[in-house]
């Protein structure tokens, strides 16, 4: 909570003083841009249906605060879980790492992959970084980030996912892994666990060609 | 000014202490117990709903045009398609005329759940939740508790089974129910905060962890009330639901913390 007031703070101080905007994070990705402003960002730089329009801050791994426009560029393989999950998440985890493993060398490291927790309130950075540990996922292709519950909210409805906290904090949820073009826009999806991932990789190579 | 508030914030969480006025055009539904139609292995029977303000009516067309005139962003010609599908505010006339002037009190329709957010959020409101809605509407005119109201369910069954009309009739305009909220039956579906925790998806077996028997044939097994149509009806509904979608016959209203 202080850190979001930090960022707004952060924000607004950089428009007070009449500066040019300073970006509030420093994961790029090669693709800062529409960072650092307030209300939409410059919707004008992202199509009618890209995801980057969104102007939510989240909490990576890394520690740092970024955007979903910073994601910007490359395609994203999009993953809604959470670390606790000992049900479902593990084997879709595991289906985005098969998707990671059978993409053809010329796009290793051109595909990026992001992780979005469910659970904003225990999948905090660093348990998140334990989690990208344990899975042995590369820290720099792979994504994670913890948001606040209104933000995960708005995006599982962006990605048709449903989801619910039970009594025990668990999560009851849809396993849904979304394929995002360079600009953002929903370009795949494979709803459920244990597919084939051919159609995600070739979804993935046609936003490269 | 700002003492009032504060007094009004101090009294309204006291319970007992003696109710305050809600703001205009809300009404305060009292906290009280909601049976959750579907619920996870885990999850309990009832779920306490704190006390909170509800809209007593639905937003209407003429409220949706102050909104759209101050926020560019939202008008017709202007919403992005990711937040609003390409029959946003269809029945309008143009970007700021909703058509002929006996919809100036009719409910707006045809408006996603991003735009249903963001005028709430403009108006210093949010949606009400699955759970707030749910329990607001279970009351009848005359009780809290209309389950027990035979009439009442019978109304409710008779709306459902009939087709939307397209001109809608103005919001406000029958008997509210016994927290003074009118139409939560009998006028226009309404988008709640957490549409997307309705778990029913094409493939059930998709979801995990609910009650497993919920997705055999015997569908209604795991549920608490298998006689109460109208919340299934209304699941079913929530559960289609995309957050761009619009829908003629779909609208909202706003709802607040004490």
């Amino acid at each position: 909570m202080k850190t979001w007031l930090l960022v707004i703070a952060l924000q607004i101080g950089s428009f007070a003083s009449g500066g040019e905007p300073k970006p509030t994070c420093c994961v790029t990705n090669g693709a800062v841009a529409n960072t650092g402003r307030l209300g939409f960002g410059s919707p004008q730089a992202f199509t009618d249906k890209s995801l980057y329009q969104l102007d939510s801050v989240w909490n990576s791994a890394d520690g740092t605060n970024l955007k979903l426009a910073e994601l910007k560029g490359k395609p994203q393989v999009v993953t809604m879980f959470f670390a606790r999950c000992e049900l479902a998440c593990p084997v879709l985890v595991h289906d985005v790492k098969r998707i990671e493993a059978a993409l053809p060398a010329d796009l290793r490291g051109k595909v990026g992959f992001v992780l979005v927790s469910f659970d904003s309130e225990r999948d905090t950075p660093e348990v998140l970084r334990g989690y990208r540990e344990r899975q042995e996922l590369n820290a720099a292709t792979w994504t994670l980030l913890q948001g606040r519950p209104d933000d995960v909210l708005e995006l599982g409805a962006l990605l048709g996912i449903k989801f619910k906290k039970d009594s025990q904090g668990q999560f009851a949820h849809s396993n849904v892994i979304t394929v995002l073009n360079p600009a953002g826009e929903i370009v795949y999806q494979l709803n459920g666990l244990n597919l084939e991932v051919t159609p995600a990789i070739s979804a993935i190579q046609k936003t490269l060609n | 000014m700002g003492i009032g508030l504060a007094l009004t914030t101090v009294i309204g969480r006291g319970a007992g202490l003696g109710v305050v006025a809600p703001p205009s055009g809300m009404a305060l539904v009292p906290s009280g117990r909601y049976e959750p139609l579907f619920r996870g292995e885990k999850d309990p029977k009832e779920v306490t709903v704190e006390a909170f303000l509800l809209d007593v009516a639905p937003v209407s067309n003429a409220d949706y045009l102050e909104f759209v005139k101050a926020n560019p962003k939202w008008r017709r010609s202007e919403v992005k398609r990711l937040f609003a599908d390409e029959n946003y505010l269809k029945s309008w006339a143009d970007d700021l005329d909703f058509g002929a002037a006996n919809r100036t009190n009719a409910p707006v329709v045809h408006v996603s759940w991003f735009a249903a957010k963001a005028y709430c959020a403009w108006k210093g409101k949010r949606l009400p939740t699955t759970a707030e809605w749910e329990y607001a509407a279970a009351a009848s005119p005359r009780r809290a508790d209309g389950g027990k109201d035979t009439q009442f369910k019978q109304q409710i069954l008779a709306w459902y089974a009939q087709p939307s009309v397209s001109n809608l009739p103005p919001v406000a305009s029958r008997t509210p129910n016994y927290f003074g909220v009118h139409d939560l039956h009998g006028l226009v579906w309404e988008w709640v905060a957490d549409f997307n925790t309705a778990m029913v998806t094409g493939d059930a077996r998709g979801d995990t962890g609910l009650e497993r028997k919920l997705f055999c044939g015997s569908g209604s097994e795991g549920t608490n009330d298998r006689e109460n149509y109208p919340a299934y009806m209304r699941y079913a509904f929530r559960s289609s639901l995309k957050a761009a979608y619009t829908v003629h016959n779909l609208g909202f209203r706003g709802a607040k913390d004490l």
